[in-house]
């Protein structure tokens, strides 16, 4: 990149900036005018970024205090969730949130290619002849208090694939908590 | 135990915004409520714009909001956004700006800047607040998709961290960076992602817990050849098919090929060839080869020409390839007339 290119491109820069600090944070930053260039080559840019290394603003903030996680936790939705899908509409709801399904419908659970993405409320309102939903407590979905002994077995006959819901939003319903083991009592005697 | 208010127009319209050829139809959102520490998970189903209370209540150690879109060909999910609620955790935003005004995930070039807003609230400073309420930890992530790589399925939990900062004080604070720092051999090919992510300090029943989070995806500079005429051919008859290779089209960009008389010049506007207007309205770069032929009207008169292959980008116009050439298509007749007696 010659003097005159790096020059032009840093005071293309700057102007940007300043416009994009004027705008900010209510409004995204506008395109510079179109100004004709040829494409930024490896050279330029590999100089253009060395030069840019000393002004990370981040230097200007104290030292990060505490622990700091080394990685990115590895989020998908979709590894988060199951699939609902049938006549070429489909929905996502939380792991879990699935109480029963019964074999006949395991198909289901599967995302037909061409298939419409639906939020839960539209997906069930068009799906109710095979999905039945059962309100459970907060507690009952953190595994606190156990689902009641006669609804789980009203749902082993269930022909309909059922979801737990709250307040009408599929919600996972985590496994009974055991109770973590008590400590082992150790009399021990106490000599004066 | 309390509600939040679930203020989700902002995001929401950011993803609905028909700036290309995603439509609202493409993409399905989805607001999880993840609670803590128990992790159950439950689907907060919204309208498209507006505001509404969260109707499960946020424990004491908090909850995570996070804001899905899903794409279903090829199905894909992408995290757009996420908020942290908690007792003693302070509220944080990150919002990352670029020359391009696409949504819903923020993006730009590798040879252009680009900016991150954090906006945090909820700071304390009193001697027996919490350290938890006292500084969150801002950090910035990098990633690379690969050559040629498109971020679809990648493991972000391999991104890499870049540098770490604490926030302790309330307010809003522009990071702007004139170039990405995704790591790659050649810069003018990086693909990846930039992310800034608010966490807290640990604290009483609050463990180290992602506040708010944005990412940006940069994309390569476009190169591409034109092939068929070389630099300085004479051509006295009809025009060669031309071969036009494209490479790493920015997802909104118009490719095309212009003439113009003369020799090679910046800014020239010349006559587009037909057939050459390549329109891209994607998410992802795009790569093609195109065949130009018949296309002789445009050269109408004799001389010197220069094709030139531009690519117009929220980032203006960038000149890819060019080729100048001569142009003779006079037949000069020399006679000799002689007498004999």
């Amino acid at each position: 990149m010659t003097a005159l290119a790096i020059k032009a491109t840093r005071r293309g820069w700057f102007a940007w900036q300043l416009g994009a600090l004027c705008a900010m944070p209510t409004v995204l930053s506008p395109a510079a005018p179109p100004v004709m260039q040829d494409a930024a080559t490896h050279e330029q840019l590999a100089q253009q970024w060395r030069k840019a290394q000393p002004d990370d603003p981040m230097k200007a903030l104290p030292a990060a205090t505490g622990a700091v996680p080394a990685g990115q936790p590895g989020k998908d939705l979709l590894s988060q969730s199951d699939i609902l899908c049938f006549g070429g509409m489909a929905t996502l709801v939380p792991k879990r949130a699935i109480l029963q399904l019964p074999k006949a419908m395991t198909g289901r659970t599967q995302f037909a290619a061409g298939s419409t993405l639906l939020g839960w409320a539209e997906f069930y309102a068009r799906n109710r002849g095979w999905i039945t939903t059962v309100e459970v407590s907060q507690l009952q979905a953190e595994g606190s208090v156990p689902l009641p002994e006669e609804l789980t077995k009203r749902l082993l006959d269930q022909p309909n694939l059922v979801v737990a819901t709250y307040l009408g939003g599929p919600i996972s319903v985590l496994p009974i908590k055991r109770p973590s083991a008590a400590p082992t009592s150790q009399s021990e005697s106490i000599k004066p | 135990m309390k509600l939040l208010v679930l203020r989700i127009a902002p995001l929401i319209l950011a993803v609905g915004a028909p700036v290309s050829a995603q439509t609202a139809a493409d993409y399905t959102n989805f607001i999880r409520q993840i609670q803590t520490p128990s992790g159950v998970q439950w689907d907060a189903s919204v309208a498209a714009t507006g505001a509404q209370l969260s109707q499960l209540g946020v424990d004491a150690a908090g909850s995570h909001f996070e804001l899905w879109t899903v794409k279903t060909s090829p199905l894909t999910s992408y995290l757009l956004d996420t908020a942290y609620v908690g007792a003693y955790i302070p509220v944080a935003s990150v919002t990352i700006h670029s020359e391009d005004p696409y949504g819903p995930i923020p993006r730009t070039r590798a040879d252009r800047a680009f900016s991150a807003v954090i906006a945090v609230s909820g700071l304390l400073s009193g001697l027996t607040d919490p350290d938890s309420a006292k500084s969150v930890n801002l950090l910035r992530y990098v990633q690379s998709y690969g050559l040629g790589g498109t971020g679809v399925g990648i493991d972000r939990s391999q991104a890499t961290l870049l540098s770490q900062a604490s926030v302790t004080q309330n307010g809003t604070q522009t990071l702007s960076y004139a170039l990405t720092s995704i790591p790659a051999g050649n810069r003018a090919k990086v693909s990846g992602e930039e992310r800034f992510a608010v966490f807290s300090v640990a604290g009483y029943q609050a463990p180290v817990t992602q506040i708010a989070s944005s990412y940006i995806q940069i994309w390569p500079v476009a190169d591409g050849s034109l092939a068929g005429i070389s630099q300085g051919q004479l051509i006295r008859f009809t025009l060669p098919q031309l071969t036009v290779t494209l490479n790493d089209l920015y997802p909104s960009s118009t490719t095309y090929v212009q003439a113009y008389q003369g020799d090679p010049q910046l800014g020239v506007v010349g006559k587009t060839l037909p057939g050459s207007v390549l329109v891209i309205n994607d998410s992802i770069p795009q790569s093609r080869v195109l065949t130009l032929k018949d296309y002789d009207a445009v050269f109408d008169t004799e001389g010197r020409w220069t094709l030139e292959l531009l690519t117009v980008t929220p980032f203006g116009t960038d000149r890819l390839a060019y080729v100048s050439f001569d142009i003779d298509r006079i037949i000069r007749v020399n006679t000799t007339l002689t007498t004999d007696e």
